[in-house]
């Protein structure tokens, strides 16, 4: 199979979408000639026009409340938001208008917009160009949030978000968009809310997010080694989160650790744990562990911001205290 | 009052008093519900403001589309809303407008245009310039008319969005409901300069009309409209208006930023209602017995509709987490 | 039609309103939009005006009364004559509150703070009548909490000269709810909490129609006590060490006694099973009786659910409890266990369900429920106690009843084991 980077699968997605359907136009800063800092959208304007790859001025909250009315008015607006650090600017678009407009209205109008955005730190942009904040969007109801943890899944859960009712946040990894691996000429979607089993194992399991992903396989190659068969699993969506595929999964290792860049406190690692504490009980015969990033802003000086997010190295060594049944923060 | 136009727009005037003899009928129900604890939540009264709901409603077709505010009543009514549906939602019933999830500050009436109330004062100014854009990108004429108060002419949201809508000639109207008051204070305590300067900055052409006159609303939004149709959007209203009752129900003690002075001039000598209706009298489109039947067949309305309100199902509680997603 | 004039809902946290003064006088004519009265709310002052044309009829709250919002207080009727009869009285005057010295003397009972986070109680009911004489143990009130429910003495000799709250008013901790006197008071006094206090009621809900049920009464069940702990020691071991261990009918605590370290995570567990048999049962514990029975179905899921819905019975372990002791020759408490819990049970000869408690009493009998695990034959040996073990299968149940001769003779054992099993598979059998 062709491989191609996340940034070349983002791009046929969002064209293949265009195509398709007329009402999907895209909008934000620099997206047309400039194609955004990434590259991600090159090409885009030459074959859709300045109408539909829209540039915008610097002004998120503004182009966002654009982006939500459009979609209660019969259009698939996609918001690029250059990094997933300037969603705090636009919090009141996204959780007080998009994410409330179905409820609100009992039903009668839906919000059918994506904004994609990216996470990821160890860039050495510093604090305020590094954060990895799904968290926060995860925690308001009405909001999808999809993290595609390669180019393949980049693009299915782009093509399914786009065909969604809801406004759904779609995290790319800004680190991930020059990897490349395979991905299929012929069309395919990736249904919300479907996990991925990326490596089978019966001794742990590691559940882990978008860039986490490597991190989890990385783990998972150095305790093969060792005799310690870790199964990797990446839930895609983790709102919607395919609760049945992670139960599944524990209840056979019997341990886990889950594993997300955002900040560790009130995560998503903490949720999934939360969960399966709740759901799996019964059939843990170990505590189920967070690696999130440190809750610390995200340092400028490599020598700190590398050692603020987890490394298959802590994740060894993790998994390798759990399987030993060592007695992990407890008195 | 503005100069009327030829003897055919009879049907339009009457149709324009109703209007907003329906708004005032619904908020003095509405205000009596609260005040006899059988509404729960809280409200705004938009009673005094009628003619620029009206005036600008009917300049608009049921395509057009507009975004309302927490004071939403008048616009929902103005924009063809029913009684029945609007009161069961004001009591948080399961035949309201919204199922009752949204109640007095979150109606909202897709089938005549509605986008809703916006609790978030400015909340909407995105949603309203974002509908204009759609209009654009599609190639279709539908017109936007964004309701704000003059509250909301503070929020950093309205320049984002004029500034957009100038560059790209959005199909919008920015109506500001300028009613004298942000809250519990006097507007020229948070307003620095001129109003309509702001968006003349962006190039966007400003007027400012007597927001009493439903004649002069209408007319203005009547032109701003067609050349919205043709591409000369986006345009700027402030329109000069009074409310007569607090911010909300129960804002009774409010002498120390209005005077009772003040409120009762409005009243007596500026009211959108008396005005028009003497102007229909002497202008011989209606005589005061036609004006009063139609006043009290809109009150029996209106009481037939809270009665039915008051009697109707709360919905059922397995509504709690539906629609939190769309299908 | 008369228009009900009712005391304004002005604020969301707003529950009452008092009357400044009335500004139309009853008889008078009012037309829509006259001042009729003025209020005062914690915000402020207001005039309230007509909603209609007529006369001002029914007046039923005079000026300095503090009346709940949403109350009728008067009427605008059709003519000055109206005789429709006028509202009833709001429910708090503050004008008619009784002065400090209509109590009768004597020392105040008060409602007692049971719980850090426990602001009020409600009054059950009331074990004395005004005028009875009490001595200080004995039972005045009953008491009910989030918590639990309690009865509450008297604390000293006297007689009970006044009762301040009716059974069912919600009551401050710390507020009196009854006053002893050291002599017969001559005219005893029983007053509800409402017609006592100063603050009002609270407000009625807001959009309450006629077709609203009223809100259901405050009364919360007690809630269980929490499962008590093993009390041989505390041993560490994983969330799924201690299911298997159960399951498999294994005790980890013969590892910590064996010196291995914890916790104990699932392969202890094979450790377990190697060890050698612990020291002997305690004498007259072994097992020489196993008795086995079977049944075509299950009905005790279907009981529960009905003794819940019909009889409010939630307490599924009260239930099957009860069913056992019913069927011992000589009914004593019971314990039952499931996922390494145990609860003691004990009720009252009779057969009522209802009344089966949770007890501190050693159990006469241990109830081992293991359905829903996938074990479907036991052999455990013996215990302090016979045990019945009930295992699951394809469609009904398998019962097992182990003990020692020495525990029960062979009659009482067939006995017990076949008239649990009935009433396994017959539940309503039970009350018949």
């Amino acid at each position: 199979m062709r491989e191609i980077t996340l940034s070349q699968a983002v791009n046929e997605a969002l064209a293949e979408e265009m195509r398709r359907d007329e009402t999907v136009f895209i909008l934000g800063e620099d997206v047309a000639e400039a194609g955004t800092p990434f590259k991600v959208l090159s090409g885009l304007v030459e074959e859709f026009g300045t109408e539909r790859v829209l540039d915008t001025p610097i002004s998120e909250p503004g182009f966002v409340g654009l982006a939500v009315g459009a979609a209660m008015t019969g259009a698939r607006p996609v918001v690029d938001l250059m990094f997933g650090d300037f969603i705090y600017l636009v919090m009141d678009q996204l959780c007080n208008q998009a994410a409330k407009q179905h409820y609100m209205s009992g039903g009668k109008l839906s919000v059918p917009m994506v904004l994609r955005t990216n996470m990821g730190a160890t860039r050495r942009s510093a604090a305020q160009h590094s954060q990895s904040l799904q968290a926060l969007v995860a925690h308001i109801p009405g909001l999808k949030v999809a993290m595609p943890s390669s180019a393949y899944e980049a693009k299915g859960l782009m093509k399914t978000a786009i065909r969604d009712n809801n406004p759904v946040v779609i995290f790319e990894d800004k680190l991930m968009y020059q990897d490349k691996a395979p991905v299929p000429e012929e069309e395919y979607l990736i249904p919300f809310g479907e996990a991925n089993v990326k490596r089978e194992g019966t001794d742990i399991t590691l559940i882990a997010t978008s860039s986490m992903v490597q991190v989890a396989e990385k783990a998972a190659e150095i305790l093969s080694n060792e005799g310690i068969e870790a199964e990797v699993i990446d839930p895609r969506t983790i709102v919607p989160l395919d609760e049945a595929t992670l139960l599944e999964s524990v209840r056979k290792t019997s341990r886990a650790i889950v594993i997300d860049e955002g900040h560790q406190s009130y995560g998503v690692t903490a949720e999934i744990a939360s969960r399966l504490n709740e759901k799996a009980f019964y059939h843990l015969d170990a505590p189920v562990l967070r690696m999130g990033a440190m809750d610390v802003p995200v340092p400028f000086s490599p020598a700190l911001e590398d050692i603020t997010v987890p490394t298959p190295e802590g994740v060894v060594e993790n998994a390798r205290k759990l399987c030993a049944g060592e007695l992990i923060h407890a008195a | 009052m503005a100069k009327a136009k030829a003897k055919t727009n009879t049907e339009e005037y009457l149709r324009m008093y109703r209007q907003m003899v329906r708004i005032r009928t619904f908020e003095d129900n509405a205000n009596q519900l609260y005040l006899s604890a059988k509404m729960p939540g809280l409200t705004h009264m938009y009673s005094g403001e009628e003619a620029v709901a009206v005036g600008i409603c009917e300049a608009l077709t049921d395509d057009d589309r507009i975004t309302s505010t927490h004071r939403g009543h008048g616009h929902c009514v103005a924009k063809g809303a029913e009684f029945k549906e609007m009161f069961c939602e004001l009591l948080g019933k399961e035949e309201g407008y919204c199922r009752g999830k949204g109640g007095s500050m979150h109606i909202a009436d897709q089938s005549h245009g509605n986008l809703g109330a916006n609790a978030i004062v400015g909340g909407s100014m995105g949603i309203a310039t974002g509908s204009a854009l759609r209009a654009k990108l599609q190639g279709k004429d539908d017109v936007t008319v964004c309701f704000f108060g003059d509250g909301a002419t503070a929020q950093g949201l309205w320049y984002e969005v004029m500034n957009m809508a100038a560059l790209w000639n959005l199909p919008v109207i920015y109506a500001c409901e300028n009613n004298g008051y942000s809250e519990y204070t006097r507007t020229d305590e948070i307003a620095a300069g001129s109003i309509t300067a702001r968006a003349e900055a962006f190039g966007i052409e400003a007027h400012k009309v007597d927001g009493q006159d439903v004649l002069a609303v209408n007319e203005l939004t009547q032109k701003l409209v067609a050349r919205c149709r043709k591409g000369e959007g986006p345009f700027f209203i402030e329109l000069e208006t009074y409310r007569y009752h607090g911010h909300h129900v129960g804002d009774i003690n409010r002498e120390y930023y209005r005077a009772k002075d003040e409120e009762k001039d409005w009243r007596e000598n500026r009211d959108p209602i008396t005005r028009f209706r003497a102007y229909l009298v002497e202008q011989g489109i209606a005589s005061e017995d036609d004006i009063e039947a139609m006043n009290a067949e809109i009150e029996k309305d209106a009481a037939e509709a809270v009665a039915y309100a008051e009697a109707a199902p709360y919905p059922d509680v397995s509504e709690v987490d539906m629609h939190v997603y769309a299908d | 039609m008369p228009h009900d004039v009712t005391m304004p809902q002005l604020g969301m946290a707003q529950d009452a309103g008092k009357i400044v003064s009335w500004l139309k006088s009853p008889g008078d004519a009012v037309a829509k939009g006259d001042a009729l009265f003025e209020v005062e709310t914690d915000k402020a002052t207001m005039e309230v005006e007509a909603q209609a044309d007529g006369f001002l009829t029914g007046v039923s709250a005079s000026a300095g009364e503090d009346v709940p919002v949403g109350a009728v207080i008067a009427r605008i009727s059709d003519s000055a004559e109206d005789d429709d009869p006028a509202p009833a009285a709001p429910a708090t005057e503050a004008g008619s509150e009784p002065a400090p010295d209509d109590l009768p003397e004597g020392h105040p009972v008060t409602m007692p703070q049971l719980g850090m986070a426990q602001d009020s109680g409600v009054l059950v009911s009331w074990q004395k009548s005004p005028g009875d004489a009490v001595a200080a143990d004995d039972v005045l009130f009953e008491v009910e909490t989030d918590k639990s429910t309690m009865e509450v003495e008297a604390g000293r000799d006297g007689f009970l000269a006044a009762t301040l709250a009716e059974a069912g008013e919600d009551v401050p901790v710390g507020e009196a709810v009854a006053i002893i006197s050291a002599e017969a008071p001559d005219t005893p006094v029983a007053r509800s909490r409402a017609a006592s206090s100063a603050p009002p009621p609270a407000a009625p809900e807001p959009a309450k129609g006629d077709d609203t049920p009223a809100a259901p009464p405050k009364a919360k069940p007690p809630s269980p006590t929490p499962p008590v702990p093993s009390t041989t020691g505390r041993v560490l071991a994983s969330p799924k060490a201690r299911r298997l261990a159960l399951e498999q009918g294994l005790d980890l605590s013969r590892l910590a006694e064996a010196g291995y370290p914890q916790p104990f995570h699932v392969r202890d567990i094979e450790t377990l099973k190697t060890l050698p048999d612990a020291t002997p049962a305690p004498q007259g514990a072994t097992a020489s009786r196993r008795l086995v029975a079977e049944t075509a179905t299950d009905g005790l899921p279907g009981f529960m659910a009905w003794a819940a819905e019909a009889h409010g019975l939630t307490d599924a372990d009260a239930i099957l409890a009860g069913l056992a002791a019913a069927s011992l020759a000589d009914p004593g408490p019971v314990a039952v266990e499931r996922h390494g819990q145990s609860r003691t049970y004990a009720g009252p000869a009779a057969r009522a369900l209802s009344q089966v408690a949770e007890s501190d009493a050693a159990p006469a009998l241990t109830l081992r429920d293991l359905r829903g695990s996938p074990l479907r034959t036991v052999e455990m040996g013996g215990e302090d106690t016979p045990v019945v073990t009930l295992t699951g299968g394809s469609a009904g149940l398998t019962i097992t009843l182990e003990c020692s001769p020495s525990q029960m003779d062979a009659q009482t054992a067939i006995r017990l084991l076949t008239e649990f099993a009935g009433r396994v598979e017959q539940p309503l059998r039970h009350l018949l």
